[in-house]
């Protein structure tokens, strides 16, 4: 049985492209509350980990279970696309390239999701938009379009997208890679106060500061699999594999 | 010579005009006609399915290569011809139905608007951010929200261009069905020529009006296209 707090369960979750197999069995519990931080060196699979748990990419095998129900794919097409529909407005996204609707100013691309996807009323939906773009720190540019924004504040505006759907849990995917290092700070910080609010997160990032000093749980991917995982002050001062210390060698 | 333009019995003025209303007309109802066939070009030739994939190409590829005029014959008598035939073999006492030329006009302008469009179209969305279809996707929204509210508005910024020129040719290629005897200003103002040996001060007129509905169209163009390219920083 499911215990109630359990938000996302990962089991066996496989994925091959062609003859290359990326994830080769990796399980992944998220609990309310829990911010997870997934390390890996690139190709070790964490960004297509990441992507298979709102089935952006199909998972060749394996099982996902959000809110205790079990998400059916056949033959590498989910069963009920409703039901997939219905999994990523619970779950939100933010990506490495920020993705902003170019097309649409800073304030409708936070109301979009909650107006089209959760028919909202337009005036519930600006209130909501308008209090967690203060929130970001980004009241003054809530008529501009993406484009004349920096990479942060886009990122932040993503965020504030992610979180305008209310979601019971929020996936960060690489989200300050694309940054200049001198933006890195801001994102991370929002970051940070989304965690001490209790948001479920699950990360997948390069920052080791992030990864030790805000997740509760850190995980090490190594060629498709979880090498490691634990609580972050424990991997972090006594690493158990050879990958890991190196791992930790190398970027720290 | 201003009585010659007269709006009255002697005067071309209202049979011009007249010839005018049906170009616009003619212009203006293949436009949608030829955008739609468009659309169905580009989504062929950008299917899953091969044989979609071969009846897009063989599309375009065929209107690509026929010069309209020819199209337009085709349409007109073919099409008329194989309606009749149809109809016959449906009900033999079927009176024999004269095929408009103003729909045969659009047919065929709109088949070959369609074959061009496709293109344009094809080529606007492939070069849209697919990351921006992701968002959409990852927060939850159906194929067609993705379509209508990420995709639809923003392949004009790169198909507007394109569509832009097709809809001046469309405006030009009208003159064409002055052939097949349609109404148009050209048709008029080669009656008007005929009757009052004056090729000069008619064929300019028509020239003069042809041309300021293609810069009065470039204008428009403009102005869809500055709206098009909001929240693009210019480079």
């Amino acid at each position: 049985m499911t215990q109630p707090d359990v938000i996302l369960r990962a089991e066996d979750i496989h994925k091959s492209f062609g003859n290359l197999e990326v994830l080769k069995g990796i399980s992944l519990e998220a609990r309310k509350h829990d911010v997870i931080s997934i390390l890996g060196s690139s190709g070790s699979g964490k960004s297509t980990f990441l992507r298979c748990l709102n089935f952006l990419e199909i998972p060749t095998s394996g099982r996902v279970t959000v809110h205790g129900e079990e998400v059916l794919v056949k033959n590498g097409r989910p069963q009920n696309v409703r039901h997939i529909e219905h999994i990523r407005a619970s779950l939100g996204m933010v990506f490495q390239q920020f993705n902003l609707w170019s097309h649409r100013t800073v304030l409708e691309n936070v109301m979009e999701g909650p107006v089209h996807v959760k028919r909202e009323s337009k005036a519930e939906a600006r209130d909501r938009a308008e209090t967690l773009l203060r929130g970001v720190g980004l009241e003054e540019r809530m008529q501009m379009y993406p484009s004349q924004l920096s990479g942060g504040q886009q990122q932040r505006v993503a965020i504030a997208r992610a979180l305008a759907m209310e979601p019971d849990a929020i996936l960060f995917d690489e989200p300050t890679s694309a940054l200049d290092p001198e933006l890195v700070g801001e994102v991370l910080k929002v970051m940070q106060s989304l965690a001490a609010e209790g948001t479920t997160m699950i990360v997948v990032t390069h920052e080791m500061g992030f990864a030790r000093e805000v997740s509760s749980e850190v995980v090490f991917l190594h060629q498709g699999r979880i090498a490691e995982q634990g609580p972050p002050d424990t991997m972090f001062t006594n690493p158990q594999t050879d990958e890991f210390r190196r791992f930790i060698a190398k970027v720290m | 010579m201003l009585e010659l333009f007269s709006y009255s019995d002697t005067g071309w003025g209202d049979e011009i005009l007249r010839g005018l209303a049906i170009t616009v007309q003619l212009a203006v109802v293949t436009l949608p006609v030829g955008v739609l066939l468009g659309f169905l070009a580009a989504f062929a030739s950008m299917s899953r399915l091969r044989i979609l994939r071969a009846i897009g190409f063989g599309y375009t590829t065929l209107m690509r290569g026929l010069p309209e005029i020819l199209t337009l014959f085709v349409v007109y008598n073919g099409v008329g011809l194989l309606w009749n035939r149809l109809a016959m073999w449906w009900n033999p006492d079927a009176p024999l139905t004269e095929f408009s030329p103003f729909i045969a006009g659009v047919v065929a302008l709109g088949l070959v608007f369609g074959a061009f469009a496709g293109e344009v179209l094809r080529g606007a969305f492939q070069s849209l951010n697919t990351g921006q279809m992701e968002a959409g996707k990852a927060i939850g929204m159906t194929r067609s929200q993705i379509f209508r509210r990420i995709e639809l508005p923003q392949i004009w910024r790169f198909a507007l261009p394109g569509l832009g020129n097709l809809w001046i040719n469309l405006l030009k290629d009208t003159a064409l069905v002055s052939v097949i005897a349609l109404n148009d200003l050209m048709r008029m103002t080669k009656v008007a020529v005929g009757v009052t040996k004056q090729p000069f001060t008619f064929y300019l007129l028509a020239c003069l009006i042809y041309w300021t509905m293609c810069v009065l169209s470039e204008f428009v163009l403009a102005r869809m296209e500055r709206r098009a390219n909001r929240g693009i920083r210019s480079a």
